[in-house]
């Protein structure tokens, strides 16, 4: 399929006709997104061609305020009567709900923190099909060659999209950037005797660029499906626990979620009242950077168009500030931090950009072999995460941790704790950070956490 | 425009947006019929949908959606190409069907299709008429409002009430290769109250939900909103009073309904036909074999009224049915949709499932259910001499490949001797499916569906689901907690 990259022209017109249209029906105030994605993905399995999936898309989503009052829409039909129609009835609901007075466009209208030319690379070549089908095939190649004893594959994915997003307000405010990312992951299976187990590995980034060494991903998710071969379970007790990056994401990202201020407001965070007192060990200080170039949470407005801005979340230990958005900032008498987010079909809510822990000096390897017991996680499945009381128990595959070195895979075990705990118990942060996610973090070493199994 | 006309459903796209049998004809026609094409089908895909919430006592938020589109999938052998579009004229399907049928057919031969007029589907699971998005705004605000006042009017520990209501009316036209035209309207509701109490610095949730394919009238009762108002207030007092959860492989009972998602995780999924035909699922080419205690049927049953899982007919046109999953603990058949059937020589059990017209069909499940055994429910739990009663859940997720599974305890209780001592903190269970149900002790005379809140996530796509489960003792499940 030819790929046409659209301009910002059709997105402009289409949320000031909608600003114009909201007005026009009795709307106070109002806000739009429009988003408009050029997608394709392709899956090889066993050597050939599985699936192909294409797609352009594009939609809306409308907010609008009668006062202090609101209601919100979204829509795939950009057609100005349909629009029309549909502002009308938003309107027409925001008179039914109750009015709220912390509800509302942000108190002003600020220039963007960054120029999207800057923060976001210039795309300069959109792969073909056939160029995105290659690097799958070689990425499952290399992963079905690496060890015989990967006898099967769930296939290779590689996958490509463009992405053009624009936001306005009746402040006057009316901005908009692209986005591409690029992807490649590679899934297979790894049998011997009775045992049979899966593991994958990926890579995601701005630029066709990151997916050029596919072998590389290959090569990964086999030596990582192989490693888990005969893993079994290990004894029910308390043991440093060392979360790999690709792990130790995901407690950030629940950290995040327990310090918004929606969250707050709630009372459905256990950090309530904790602004100012350490809620991670001294080891950890955590920033959010919206700037990195071309990064994947990275951007120039919020999503209520408030500029974006750098902060130190947690600095050696300290919670400096809560995130918020506008509403939940005038509910608790504060200001926006520029963490809005805001998807077609919803918000906006309180979200992050891009998440750094700071790295430390120790190696994953040096880790490791200053544990006397312990055990090495590298994937966590299962939802037994609650910000609101702050238990944590999550289901875990890893490896055991004798005298320093790996000696068997594990799985079938759950760690468990308190989230509370479990930040101040980092004991170790590690050196490997690399950033390639929204949310980035080195290897954290926990200690203080119970392991269920045998 | 925005609520589709209650009439004429078959018509509605061709009313709508004008795509008559000719135009299908020449779409179709104009691509598919190489003799590499195994399958082909365009989906349409109509859908309206509402949400209100409620927070801090007040009705702040009320939005509605409309997503319409159409995708296009061509399938030869074990490849498929998949498009879509979101405009109907006739350019744009035919680019979408171009796009999706490269991967199948390059010899570019066609031959022409005989599309006839859409036909409804034989059985008729749920109603088209007083559906949610029918009734008046205010009415549907004051379900939440009502949530709210009898949530804080239960008890004076709750801070904090968060209830939602969102409904959908999914319009289907699915245009299959053999030019046969299948359509249907898919109603959709589900109501949630989460409540938050506070004693001193200890803060605990509850939650209810409810919904299915079932008119509004029929979800909403003042009966229904006082028993879920007090059963989320009941089980985040309980949690108020819980204790640390023990750690370690203990013996468990789960009580029924919700915990059926003990089913959904360890066997459900294990048994999808595109795991199985790929030999990446822990029960591969175990069909015959003992797999569970035989104690143990489970089915998929996406023909109960109402439920929902349920379907008239599933997103490849092919009716649903009841499928025997495990019949007195021996493997007896997997969940196929029409590709991964006929690869396998298998029929499609009704079970090609998809998010959406942006998302392609995969088997999938629509109500797993444990038929009901002969113990009393009371005498299983007085059979446990030390262990876990398991009254309700969260979510869960499971490893098709090694069979591990997870799920998380919202609600249990610690029991000795056949008596429950005291709740337990939430906490993850964690097993292998192809073991867990071969530890089935005792299965309860007392099967239960859950209340209509399950989403499955599989691939990146959500569907509704539905379990069931009678009252079940399990021996040596791995429990999570943290003492």
């Amino acid at each position: 399929m030819k790929t046409a990259i659209r301009d910002f022209d059709s997105g402009r017109e289409a949320v000031s006709h909608i600003l114009e249209a909201a007005r026009r029906a009795g709307a106070t105030s109002a806000d739009a997104l429009y988003v408009w994605t050029d997608e394709e993905n392709v899956t090889v399995r066993k050597g050939t061609l599985e699936k192909i999936q294409a797609s352009q898309s594009q939609g809306l989503g409308i907010r609008v305020f009668v006062d202090h009052a609101q209601s919100s829409i979204s829509t795939r039909d950009l057609s100005r009567s349909h629009i029309d129609e549909l502002v009308a009835r938003a309107v027409a609901m925001a008179r039914h709900t109750a009015a709220d007075p912390y509800a509302g466009l942000p108190d002003e209208l600020l220039a963007p923190a960054a120029d999207p030319e800057t923060l976001f690379p210039p795309e300069t070549e959109i792969p073909t099909r056939e160029a995105l089908f290659e690097r799958a095939q070689l990425a499952e190649e290399a992963a079905l060659r690496y060890d015989p004893r990967v006898t099967n594959s769930e296939g290779a994915d590689s996958a490509r999209s463009q992405a053009r997003i624009v936001f306005g307000n009746s402040l006057g405010f009316l901005e908009g950037y692209r986005k591409s990312s690029y992807s490649l992951s590679c899934s297979v299976i790894a049998t011997e005797g009775d045992s049979m187990e899966r593991d994958y590995w990926y890579v995601v980034g701005p630029l066709w660029d990151v997916t050029k060494n596919p072998e590389a991903v290959g090569t990964k998710a086999a030596l990582r499906t192989v490693s888990r071969l005969h893993a079994r379970r290990i004894p029910t007790g308390s043991f440093p626990v060392l979360f790999d990056p690709e792990t130790a994401r995901s407690l950030i990202g629940h950290f995040a979620g327990a310090i918004s201020g929606s969250s707050l407001y709630r009372n459905a965070t256990y950090l309530k009242d904790r602004e100012g007192t350490p809620v991670m060990s001294e080891k950890v200080t955590l920033r959010e950077d919206p700037f990195i170039p071309g990064g994947l949470g990275s951007r120039p407005f919020d999503g209520e168009g408030l500029p974006t801005r750098k902060k130190t979340i947690v600095d050696r230990g300290r919670l400096t500030t809560y995130l918020f958005d506008t509403y939940s900032a005038r509910k608790l008498g504060r200001h926006s931090t520029g963490n809005a987010v805001r998807s077609l079909s919803d918000g906006p809510g309180v979200g992050v950009s891009n998440l750094i822990v700071t790295p430390g000096t120790k190696s994953l390897e040096d880790l490791v072999a200053g544990l006397s017991e312990g055990l090495l996680v590298t994937e966590l499945i299962g939802f037994g995460v609650n910000t609101v009381t702050g238990d944590y128990s999550r289901g875990a595959f890893g490896y055991w941790i004798k005298n320093g070195t790996i000696t068997h895979p594990v799985s079938e075990v759950t760690i468990a704790g308190t989230l509370d705990e479990l930040y101040r118990g980092i004991v170790e942060v590690g050196s490997d950070l690399e950033i390639r996610s929204s949310i980035n973090t080195p290897s954290l070493l926990v200690e203080g956490l119970r392991i269920a199994g045998e | 425009m925005t609520t589709p006309p209650r009439h004429d459903i078959a018509l509605f796209f061709e009313h709508q947006f004008g795509t008559s049998p000719r135009l299908l004809e020449g779409v179709l026609g104009s691509a598919v019929l190489s003799p590499a094409v195994d399958d082909a089908d365009l989906y349409f895909e109509y859908t309206v949908r509402e949400h209100y919430s409620i927070e801090d006592g007040i009705v702040k938020k009320a939005g509605q959606d409309v997503s319409q589109g159409v995708g296009a999938r061509i399938v030869a052998g074990e490849r498929t190409g998949f498009a879509f579009t979101e405009e109907f004229d006739p350019k744009a399907l035919t680019r979408a069907v171009e796009s999706a049928r490269r991967i199948a057919d390059k010899s570019g031969n066609s031959a022409p299709v005989s599309v006839s007029r859409p036909g409804r589907p034989a059985s008729d699971l749920y109603p088209v008429t007083d559906l949610t998005l029918d009734r008046p705004v205010p009415e549907k605000i004051a379900v939440l409002e009502t949530l709210d006042r009898l949530a804080r009017a239960e008890n004076s520990k709750v801070v904090q009430v968060m209830a939602s209501l969102a409904s959908e009316i999914k319009t289907i036209q699915i245009v299959r290769k053999d030019g046969t035209i299948v359509a249907d309207r898919i109603p959709l509701t589900r109501i949630n109250i989460s409540v938050i109490v506070q004693e001193g610095d200890n803060r605990q949730t509850g939650t209810y939900g409810w919904g299915g394919r079932t008119d509004f009238g029929g979800l909403v009762t003042s009966e229904k909103l006082s028993h879920a108002a007090r059963e989320a207030v009941r089980q985040a007092l309980v949690n108020l009073s819980a204790r640390p959860c023990p750690s370690g492989t203990m013996n468990v009972v789960l009580g029924p309904g919700w915990p059926g998602i003990l089913l959904h995780e360890a066997i459900g999924h294990g048994l999808e036909g595109d795991f199985n035909r790929k030999g990446t699922s822990a029960f591969s080419g175990r069909l015959g074999e003992r797999v569970a205690s035989p104690l143990c049927t489970i089915i998929d049953d996406g023909t109960i009224p109402g439920r929902r899982g349920s379907l008239n007919v599933d997103d490849e046109g092919t009716p649903t049915q009841r499928t025997v999953l495990i019949e007195n603990g021996i493997l007896r058949g997997y969940l196929q949709d029409r590709q991964n059937a006929r690869l396998m020589g298998a029929k499609s059990t009704g079970n090609g499932r998809r998010e959406s017209y942006a998302h392609p069909v995969m088997p999938r499940m629509t109500n797993t259910v444990m038929l009901a055994g002969e113990s009393d429910p009371g005498e299983i739990l007085s059979s446990l001499e030390r262990g876990i009663y398991a009254v309700n859940f969260g979510g869960g997720q499971v490893d098709i490949t090694s069979g591990k599974f997870v799920f998380s305890m919202s609600e249990a209780y610690y029991v000795e001797n056949g008596r429950i001592l005291y709740p337990v903190k939430g906490a993850t269970l964690i097993g292998n499916g192809p073991e867990v149900l071969t530890k089935v002790r005792m299965v309860g005379n007392d099967m239960a569906l859950d209340t209509g809140v399950g989403t499955c996530g599989k691939d990146g796509q959500s569907v509704p689901v539905g379990v069931g489960l009678p009252t079940l003792r399990v021996d040596g499940i791995t429990v999570g907690g943290t003492h």
